[in-house]
């Protein structure tokens, strides 16, 4: 489902060239999970971004569901994002101006993939019930970490992106929400890379990967 | 509407309903701008379709009319004779100037109903009503038809009977107007003539007429008339196309002031829009959806802007309409019809205007925004980034507009040229200031003694609210400027005028009516205990360089003639050019008109079409003649006595024996034994009344448009500092919680902005001075003809300082107000946890 070869990257600051991936090799199968792990720096949040297509890589391939995404143009990336991919950040990015329920439904109703089912499902298997009509900045953190969870799902996307999606949470929370996310990922079909810096988050994927000098490496 | 569209938008402006404040001034940037822009554009093409119409009198087409040579008026018999030698599509014209007891001017225009051709009543005859209308209109004791504006304006109501001056009454008001009557009180002609004491009418005036008709009337005309084209239309154009350009440009400045407004409002909704964008596109919304929804919500604003700001200017042009259109009758002749009239044009620029000026505005850096990649598009230090770039580039841009200013002002020729180098200074000024506010606060930083911590930060958190107040600054700039710049011109323009009016009016009584033989009077007066001088003025009109000229002649040893005050003349002194002109018929003195529109220089000769053919004469001194938008050329009067034997007199300037002091009670009396109506003559001081009245209403929608424009500006600033207060709640709610006060916080926020309201005020006076100074030493030369001395006081800029201040302290208390309010939730966000 997806691919990396040969994945180059670098950056230049003040003048100076930093390779943050050199030469990357990445596979995943559909309906996996895996925790990509890291030091601060090490280029982590750059490989979610150029598998999301948000950003060009120097060197070398991303494929994914057939798509060719580091030469693929904007508007085919723009389509992938919205139907087969989604992403879930540290920060929630939800829409402030929207209620939560317009929040959940924004990206299903983007790509036109409704399941009114599955979304009364993740509602309340989220523990969303009751929070529907208030807006972003009336719930806590938690609770606007499952909305952008359930945005994130509700479209049954093939691939699902999270950077670091409770490191604004307590360890509590963390695991709680963490422990809901993978479950839903796993019943929704999807595929699950996730950025983190957690030993305990990174149990709940299949697999774990280590990214250390540019390079993917198994921690088993 | 594709689902996924209809979710980007609902995204997209549901931001105005989570935000009513940004709502709000966006609403009101839009509407203020196009409100003020659309009054003066409504006002000046109403102006303008009344102009177009002004050949046709109640509906009658006038291609031509009969007056007489000597502006005697013509007597009822030469009508009579005229219609029953055939030419039916004659129709007889009086108008009069009459004022009631209170002083207010008012026009009356008196025709022969029955000598209208049928088609002006299409339409009317149905009317049960129409019969018994036109009947008391034409019958004793007559009906006097007066525009509901004037009734309202004289109080009158239907069918009392307005009391004039000199105690004489007009018929039973009945309140309606027919198209074209503007201010005017119609009456019929057999009203007129009772009210006059006189059976000549001003002028008669002629329908359609074929060209061997034409040629008869000429043939059947005595000679003490002529047949001339009614040119009126074309004239009022030309006279007043400068004063309406002068609106034009005020109305666009307002508009520009308006615009600044919605540039804060839209910078401020991109600022609170940028993480949505961001995540739109994270989410895949690819930039063709955007934009055409960013495009749609411009199409949205347009159409409310248009919409509200329509009505908004319907409303101030219904309210101005009636000073200028009684102002634009004063001064030019020219009758604008009271009833405003809209056009769908008009509906159709203001939303071009609109849609230019949001695109401008929303769409353009909304569409800089989304051409960022996601990851830039979503970085604060990127914006601020932004920020500096933008500062250094209107900068730079503002010093090529200003060097653009400096070649195009030598260029100027006509008033459009002018006042687009006028919009570019204020632009290239409005442009450098975030730079120079930049430097400003640098330059306070690095004076502040570095023990002084608090102050150092109160000046440093200047860079935080720089951005916000940006536009706000911006939009100060330019009002204050506009104020000061036009409010100087007035000032120059009123002590000019008042001082010129001294010298000009200064006879205590001035006498005009055809009844009387003013040879007679200064014979019989002469010996009188009550008069010390008198000056009996005679004219010629006549058409120069295809406007419409005046040639007086004047007694050039009368006691206003001796101290005529000059602009320029030939040879040492002013008094030595006026001798010169008393002593050598061949000389002439022009007004500044003449000099600066014709471009006639001093000892220069000037064709003049007398009775012999062209006579040259040479130029030796040009007068003021502040207002006038004729040419004016004087010559003795036997110079023209004997060049034009059609002359006419132009009335008697009576000096009262200053040792008399029941002079003037003695001269009235006098007047009335030779046959003079107490209408026919006015008083210096009535003279000065009506003249600073017309002036000072002239300039009402000057000073009414100046402070509506600091109005605008005014909401640019409070709109801005409330949404920096929005902004940094939470920076606030920080500072709170270390321990700072209100109060010192709101010093936070006070003492930057006035740094940088003093520097706008600052930098506004010479600003406003250099808009004067174009003003008058340039566009009113090319506009009007005319020049005046500059009067540059530092009172204004101070009352300006005065008002600044208190905008500022206005809107620092609506924002403690809402700090305040938001405080608690933004303290309780501070310690929140999962």
């Amino acid at each position: 489902m997806l691919s990396i070869k040969n994945l180059c990257k670098s950056y230049h600051y003040a003048e100076v060239r930093q390779d943050v991936l050199h030469q990357l090799e990445f596979e995943m199968r559909s309906a996996s999970s895996v925790a990509l792990l890291g030091e601060s720096g090490s280029g982590k949040s750059t490989l979610l971004h150029l598998i999301a297509g948000l950003d060009r890589p120097d060197s070398g391939e991303i494929n994914f569901a057939g798509y060719p995404i580091h030469s693929e143009r904007e508007s085919i990336l723009a389509e992938l994002r919205r139907s087969q991919m989604s992403l879930v950040f540290q920060q929630f990015h939800l829409i402030p101006t929207l209620s939560i329920l317009d929040n959940i439904r924004f990206q299903a109703a983007l790509c036109q993939r409704f399941d009114n089912h599955y979304e009364t499902e993740l509602i309340e298997r989220l523990g969303l019930v009751g929070q529907l009509d208030k807006y972003p900045h009336q719930l806590s953190r938690g609770q606007q970490q499952r909305v952008a969870i359930a945005r994130s799902l509700l479209h049954k996307p093939q691939l699902v992106l999270a950077d670091e999606p409770t490191g604004n949470l307590d360890e509590n929370s963390s695991l709680e929400v963490m422990g809901l996310f993978s479950d839903l990922v796993k019943q929704a079909g999807s595929s699950l890379l996730m950025v983190t810096h957690s030993q305990a988050m990174a149990e709940f994927m299949d697999r774990r990967v280590w990214l250390h000098n540019g390079k993917l490496a198994e921690t088993g | 509407m594709n689902t996924g569209f209809y979710w980007i938008l609902k995204a997209l402006l549901s931001h105005y309903w989570r935000h009513p404040w940004q709502t709000l001034f966006l609403t009101i940037g839009l509407v203020a701008g196009v409100g003020l822009w659309s009054a003066v554009q409504i006002i000046n093409q109403h102006a303008e379709a009344s102009y177009q119409q002004a050949q046709s009198l109640l509906g009658a087409q006038a291609s031509h009319w009969i007056r007489s040579r000597r502006d005697e008026g013509i007597d009822q018999s030469t009508y009579i004779e005229l219609r029953r030698a055939g030419f039916r599509q004659l129709i007889p014209v009086i108008e009069l100037e009459v004022s009631n007891a209170a002083g207010v001017s008012i026009s009356i225009i008196a025709t022969d109903l029955l000598a209208l051709p049928e088609t002006v009543f299409d339409g009317e005859q149905s009317n049960q009503d129409f019969s018994k209308t036109w009947l008391d209109f034409v019958q004793p004791p007559y009906r006097a038809w007066v525009p509901a504006v004037l009734a309202a304006e004289l109080d009158l109501e239907e069918g009392a009977q307005l009391e004039l001056r000199d105690g004489r009454k007009l018929p039973p008001a009945l309140i309606q107007a027919r198209e074209q009557q503007g201010r005017r009180v119609l009456v019929d002609i057999g009203a007129a003539i009772s009210l006059s004491g006189s059976n000549r009418f001003s002028y008669l005036s002629v329908g359609e007429i074929t060209p061997a008709e034409y040629v008869r009337l000429v043939a059947n005309l005595p000679g003490s008339l002529e047949l001339i084209e009614n040119q009126q239309h074309l004239d009022l154009q030309q006279l007043t196309a400068s004063l309406h350009s002068h609106l034009t440009a005020m109305s666009l400045l307002s508009f520009a002031v308006g615009l600044f407004i919605v540039f804060n409002a839209v910078r401020f909704s991109l600022w609170y829009r940028r993480a949505t964008l961001l995540d739109l596109r994270l989410m895949g919304c690819d930039l063709r959806h955007l934009m055409s929804a960013i495009l749609l919500e411009t199409l949205v604003w347009s159409l409310i802007g248009t919409a509200l700001g329509f009505v908004l200017g319907v409303a101030l042009a219904q309210v101005l309409l009636p000073g200028l259109g009684a102002s634009l009758q004063s001064l030019y002749g020219a009758t604008v019809d009271a009833e405003l009239g809209l056009s769908a044009w008009t509906l159709l620029q203001a939303w071009s205007i609109t849609l230019i000026g949001l695109l401008w505005a929303l769409a353009w850096p909304l569409y800089r925004q989304l051409q960022r990649s996601s990851l830039e598009a979503g970085s604060t230090d990127v914006m601020l980034a932004d920020e500096t770039i933008a500062r250094r580039r209107l900068a730079f841009a503002a010093l090529l507009l200003a060097c653009l200013a400096w070649v195009a002002y030598t260029q100027i020729e006509t008033v459009t040229q002018g006042f687009a180098v006028l919009g570019i200074i204020l632009f290239a000024a409005a442009w450098i200031l975030p730079f120079l506010l930049a430097r400003a606060l640098s330059l306070v930083d690095s004076l502040l003694p570095q023990r002084h911590l608090l102050a150092r930060w109160m000046i440093s958190d200047g860079w935080s609210q720089l951005p916000a107040l940006r536009s706000a600054m911006m939009a100060l700039l330019l009002a204050l400027t506009a104020n000061l710049g036009v409010g100087s011109l007035v000032d120059s323009f009123r002590d000019a005028f008042v001082g010129w009016l001294e010298v000009r009016q200064s006879a205590d009584i001035y006498l005009r009516t055809p009844n009387l033989d003013y040879q007679a009077l200064e014979t019989s007066a002469g010996n009188a205990s009550w008069l010390a001088d008198s000056h009996h003025r005679i004219g010629v009109s006549a058409r120069w360089r295809d406007r419409p000229a005046l040639i007086r002649g004047i007694d050039p040893r009368a006691t206003d003639s001796l101290v005529l005050p000059l602009s320029r003349w030939q040879g040492e002194s002013a008094a030595s050019a006026r001798q010169a002109w008393r002593e050598q018929p061949a000389r002439v003195l022009v007004n500044e008109q003449v000099h600066f529109l014709a471009g006639v220089e001093i000892g220069e000769s000037i064709a003049l079409q007398t009775d012999n053919g062209l006579r040259e004469f040479e130029v030796v001194g040009v007068f003021y003649d502040y207002g006038n938008p004729y040419f004016q050329f004087y010559l003795p009067d036997d110079v023209v006595a004997s060049n034009w034997s059609h002359h006419y007199s132009r009335g008697i300037a009576l000096w009262l024996n200053p040792q008399n002091k029941s002079a003037m009670q003695q001269a009235e009396s006098s007047l009335k034994a030779m046959g003079a109506q107490p209408g026919d003559w006015i008083s210096q001081a009535q003279i000065r009344r009506l003249s600073v009245g017309i002036f000072d209403r002239t300039f009402a929608i000057t000073a009414a448009m100046n402070l509506l424009t600091m109005i605008v500006a005014a909401i640019a600033l409070l709109a801005s500092l409330l949404a920096i207060l929005h902004e940094r709640m939470p920076q606030f709610a920080q500072w709170r919680a270390l321990g700072l006060r209100q109060s010192e916080q709101l010093l936070l926020v006070a003492i930057p902005l006035l740094v940088f309201c003093a520097i706008v005020w600052l930098l506004s006076i010479p600003l406003g001075a250099l808009l004067s100074w174009i003003l008058i030493h340039k566009l009113n030369i090319i506009s009007f003809g005319w020049s005046m001395p500059l009067v540059w006081e530092i009172g204004p800029a101070l009352q300006l300082a005065v008002v600044v201040l208190l905008i500022c302290a206005a809107t620092l208390l609506s924002v403690s107000f809402q700090w305040r309010r938001q405080m608690p939730q933004a303290l309780a966000q501070l310690g929140e946890t999962v």
